[in-house]
């Protein structure tokens, strides 16, 4: 069984500020550190590797510049088997629709992956899009947002999956694409040991030429969305409705107004 | 340095700091309260790979070298010294035996050091700093030797499972065996109730008549007193490394309080006497910082570094000390609350004028290095 | 020339509709003035009649498709269904609730209509016939303005409780529609249990029982519990809070803790301190009860009362139906 899981590196620190001059976006000395929800998806496939009867094959794939390797190596620390790197200029700019397009290609590159995982979303740009556009442009089916999930039979994941407030239980065929929930369970630390020996797993880089591309389908132009402003958000301006009255009283305003917000 | 082993040493850094701040930081109140790490600590700590950091990879350890192993004590410092004290004992233990062990010694014992603490013993209730004062012996009998005698204030001992003792092989030669918990004769005693790292175990051994093969001699008869030596420089690198960690954590609280807080009308930020002693306290931190880089730098180097060691420690101590009591002096009387961290970090750095040879002693040890240039 | 349609999907959330809906309707009205045709696009197993829930909200239209196997259906069957619809009806935008339905859902159907999706909006706009999305991003410390100028539909999920939802006038009309169900058999919803709280951490909750040094004792923190249990939350606690042995680290709001943003957080015997308010300031509604009239908890709060937290927890729990 061949496990792919997706991840992507992500700023250490969600603190990024607006250079007050150019109104861009401050990364200045923000070291990259893999996204911390796509652990999620790593110690899963992990599992399933410890668990399973047959022998299961996890590789981590991502999309990014060089430096990107360390979140790879990292990867491979916890007990990945491999990695793929995919780095080209031509893919700079992407949004989730171009980033999930060349994931796409690659995946069917890699070839013969019953699973692929994904981090519930990145901690930087919070969209959780790039799993369930991969899913679609695999033809597969997609759970998303799972809380558990297991090897049911051949070629076959039972997954639990908590909307709002329903449980659903789903069974899936593989291949099928997942994303995982961060309560899922709780990532494995990479070892000191693990960490020397991972410099001695294999990481693939394949740039544009090793891919089967669509250009205009690639970075900026392949992106339908622009961003045309950022900037810091201004503190919430609240007016404070006062509850009066004995406690009792102030429970009910409390509770009138709770109400009209369709809070409960 | 080739890139796979920059981009390795990354990679710990980060994946201890992330342990340390879930793991080992929101136990060091507890473990400063209970004088004891939880249950269970240990053993999360081994299984992560804790243990092996700079163990070479042919016993099964990660083989990092001396400069990012100290550093990996500086960060869990930052959380919790008693923890990287406990490992600092475990890993000046096994760089013993890496020197000054057979390769026979070596391949038997050092596997077993990824999830065994290892110890170094020399002192005795009859001599601390006078090795020569020691009474435990070990007489050797036909192809073994016996050792006899009582080993107290052992950092790790209790905890540890594997202890090199300092005896006399005779009346005034000093030589170091290694004994294991397991053997006939091996007991443990008293357990000290000390002031500050009260998270890592310090205690007693007691043996009687432990026979052991003469292959668990370090090095040749007489070289206790150099191996004792060389045990000592390879802790006090690490102890600076321990130093500067306690000295950033302080640093931390200083800032952040600093940042809160407001003196009348006006942040604490803005007072001249805020500044000094912020100032100082980074000074103090980044002084030590330098010093046992560069001792650990030169360890790496294969170029001795005894007296930039000794540096270390006899500096860093005093610093962490002094920048403990000038963070106290910040938050006034949430710094004397044992609500806040403060008041103990002051007592954890106490211990490191003392533990692995006094500051006299170190200051005599690079006095005697200057006169001798 | 007909008016560019602006759709919002409906959600069901059991036998009701999803409460993100009726506040999207009220704002694709509001965004829509003269200038769209508001559709509420709504899929329903036959014999329902949700349609009923969304008319006092007044789209010009509520596009209804009824098959049996929607209610059970799986993020590709919707996304499926909803291309027909778009490929039929050529929309200019289309509004999703950023739920855990929507988020799976609207990406699927972005691949299959290749055009651009801006993930849990918490504010639109038009410029002319061009949807301006601001979306937070990097755990809502930056706000970024998104548009998608050359794709149609424009597409977006949006934040629940970030609109309110207001009742309007107009009768909304009621049409039917069909697609073709095409079901994909390699997924099945085996199970759907209803369940009152799916939040697992202090940091996953929408609705969050926050208690400070004022409201820490064994009786209160048990109503507490009652309380959080009735709103489907979680409790968080202060710093001090944790010294309990019930509490821990990942039990704790603030700087130290974890930074939330729950959709309701309820503050008992919580004065403010900084470390804690960054933690907890960007909650969508905040509630402060605290003895001190002064306590900086009141600068951040919507609602507020000055006055014995365990007392206003006990009488709040004893309304609570």
């Amino acid at each position: 069984m061949k496990i792919v899981v997706c991840i992507k590196q992500v700023p250490e620190t969600n603190d990024v500020t607006i250079d007050p001059v150019t109104h861009n976006l401050d990364r200045r000395g923000l070291a990259g550190v893999m996204n911390p929800f796509d652990k999620n998806a790593i110690e899963l496939a992990l599992h399933l590797k410890d668990t399973a009867t047959d022998d299961v094959q996890v590789a981590l794939l991502t999309m990014g510049p060089d430096d990107y390797a360390e979140s790879l190596r990292e990867g491979m620390a916890m007990g990945a088997d491999e990695g793929y790197l995919l780095s080209d200029r031509a893919f700079a700019g992407a949004d989730t629709l171009a980033t999930g397009y060349v994931i796409a290609q690659a995946l069917k590159k890699v070839g013969d992956a019953d699973l692929i995982l994904f981090g519930r979303q990145a901690v930087d740009a919070d969209t959780g899009q790039v799993g369930p556009i991969v899913a679609e442009f695999l033809h597969q089916p997609q759970i998303t947002y799972a809380a558990s999930l297991r090897l049911s039979g051949k070629n076959e994941v039972t997954a639990e999956r908590l909307l709002e407030d329903t449980k659903q239980t789903l069974v899936a065929q593989l291949p099928a694409v997942v994303s995982v929930r961060s309560e899922l369970n709780t990532p494995r630390y990479p070892t000191p040991r693990n960490i020397q020996l991972s410099f001695e797993k294999p990481l693939t880089i394949w740039h544009h030429d090793d891919l089967d591309l669509d250009d205009s389908r690639l970075g900026q132009a392949g992106s339908p969305t622009i961003v045309t402003k950022v900037y810091a958000p201004k503190p919430v301006k609240r007016e404070l409705t006062p509850l009066t009255g004995t406690p009792s009283e102030a429970a009910s305003q409390l509770i009138k107004a709770l109400k009209g917000r369709q809070l409960i | 340095m080739p890139a796979t082993t920059a981009a390795a040493e990354k990679l710990l850094l980060q994946m201890v700091d992330d342990y340390t701040t879930r793991e080992i930081s929101p136990e060091d109140m507890p473990m400063d309260a209970a004088g004891d790490f939880p249950a269970g600590f240990m053993q999360k700590l081994t299984d992560t790979g804790f243990l092996g950091i700079m163990l070479p990879q042919e016993f099964g350890g990660a083989g990092f070298g001396p400069e990012v192993t100290a550093a990996a004590l500086n960060h869990i410092a930052r959380g919790n010294a008693s923890t990287a004290v406990t490992l600092e004992g475990h890993f000046k233990t096994i760089d013993q035996i890496l020197k000054f062990g057979t390769p026979a010694l070596q391949k038997q014992l050092l596997p077993s050091a990824n999830d065994r603490i290892f110890a170094f013993s020399m002192t005795e209730a009859s001599g601390g700093s006078n090795p020569m004062g020691i009474s435990s012996t070990a007489t050797r009998e036909g192809d073994h030797w016996v050792i006899t005698g009582d080993k107290i204030m052992i950092t790790n001992g209790g905890l540890a499972q594997v202890y090199c003792v300092l005896v006399k092989t005779a009346p005034k030669e000093l030589s170091v065996f290694v004994v294991d918990q397991d053997m006939p004769g091996f007991s443990f005693g008293k357990r000290e109730d000390f002031i500050g790292l009260r998270g890592t175990p310090v205690g007693e051994i007691v043996m009687d008549h432990i026979v052991v093969d003469n292959d668990h001699l370090l090095g040749k008869l007489g070289d206790g007193g150099i191996i004792g030596d060389s045990a000592h420089d390879d802790a006090r690198i690490l102890m600076g490394a321990v130093l500067t960690g306690i000295m950033e954590h302080e640093l931390k609280i200083a800032t952040d309080y600093a940042k809160e807080r407001k003196a009348g009308d006006k942040p604490l930020t803005e007072l001249q006497v805020t500044h000094r002693k912020v100032a100082d306290i980074a000074m103090r931190k980044e002084t030590t910082k330098l010093l046992y880089q560069r001792a650990a730098q030169l360890k790496a180097a294969g170029q001795p570094y005894s007296e930039e060691a000794a540096m270390a420690k006899a500096h860093g101590s005093r610093a962490a000390v002094s920048a403990g009591d000038d963070t106290l002096q910040i938050l006034a009387g949430y710094g004397y609350s044992r609500e806040y961290p403060v008041e103990h970090l002051i007592r954890d750095a106490r211990a490191m004028e003392i533990a692995e040879g006094t500051v006299e002693k170190m200051r005599s040890a690079i006095a005697t290095a200057e006169f001798n240039k | 020339m007909s008016k560019p349609e602006l759709w919002v999907i409906a959600e069901r959330r059991l036998d009701h509709i999803e409460p993100t809906t009726q506040q999207l309707i009220t704002k694709a009205k509001h965004l829509a003035g003269d200038q769209f045709h508001t559709v509420a696009i709504l899929f329903e197993a036959t014999t329902d009649h949700l349609e009923n829930e969304l008319t006092a909200y007044g789209p010009d239209e509520i596009r209804v498709v009824r098959d049996d196997r929607f209610p059970t259906a799986t993020d590709a069957e919707h996304a499926d269904a909803l291309e027909q619809l778009v490929k039929k009806y050529q929309p200019n935008s289309i509004l999703f609730g950023a739920t855990i339905t929507g988020r799976s859902i609207a990406p699927r159907l972005q691949a299959k209509l290749q055009t651009g999706l801006t993930a849990d909006c918490l504010d639109l706009r038009f410029d002319d016939e061009t949807l301006v999305a601001t979306k937070p991003s990097y755990g809502d410390n930056i706000m970024c303005e998104i548009i998608c100028p050359d794709h149609r539909p424009q597409m977006a999920t949006v934040r629940p409780n970030t609109f309110v939802a207001e009742a309007a006038d107009g009768a909304a009309e009621v049409t039917t529609d069909t697609v073709t169900f095409h079901p994909v058999d390699r997924l099945q919803v085996k199970a759907a249990v209803p369940v009152v709280n799916t939040a697992t951490t202090v940091g996953d909750a929408s609705r969050v029982v926050a208690l400070g040094r004022g409201a820490a004792s064994e009786a209160t923190i048990d109503t507490a519990t009652k309380l959080a249990e009735k709103l489907g939350g979680r409790i968080g606690v202060s710093r001090p809070l944790t010294d309990q042995e019930r509490f821990t680290h990942d039990d704790q709001i603030g700087q130290s803790g974890n930074t939330i943003h729950p959709e309701l957080i309820l503050n008992f015997g919580i004065s403010g301190a900084v470390q804690y308010l960054v933690g907890m300031q960007d909650s969508q509604t905040i509630v402060a009860v605290n003895s001190d009239k002064d306590a900086p908890i009141f600068d951040v709060a919507d609602y507020g009362y000055v006055g014995d937290a365990p007392a206003f927890m006990s009488a709040l729990l004893a309304q609570f139906v």
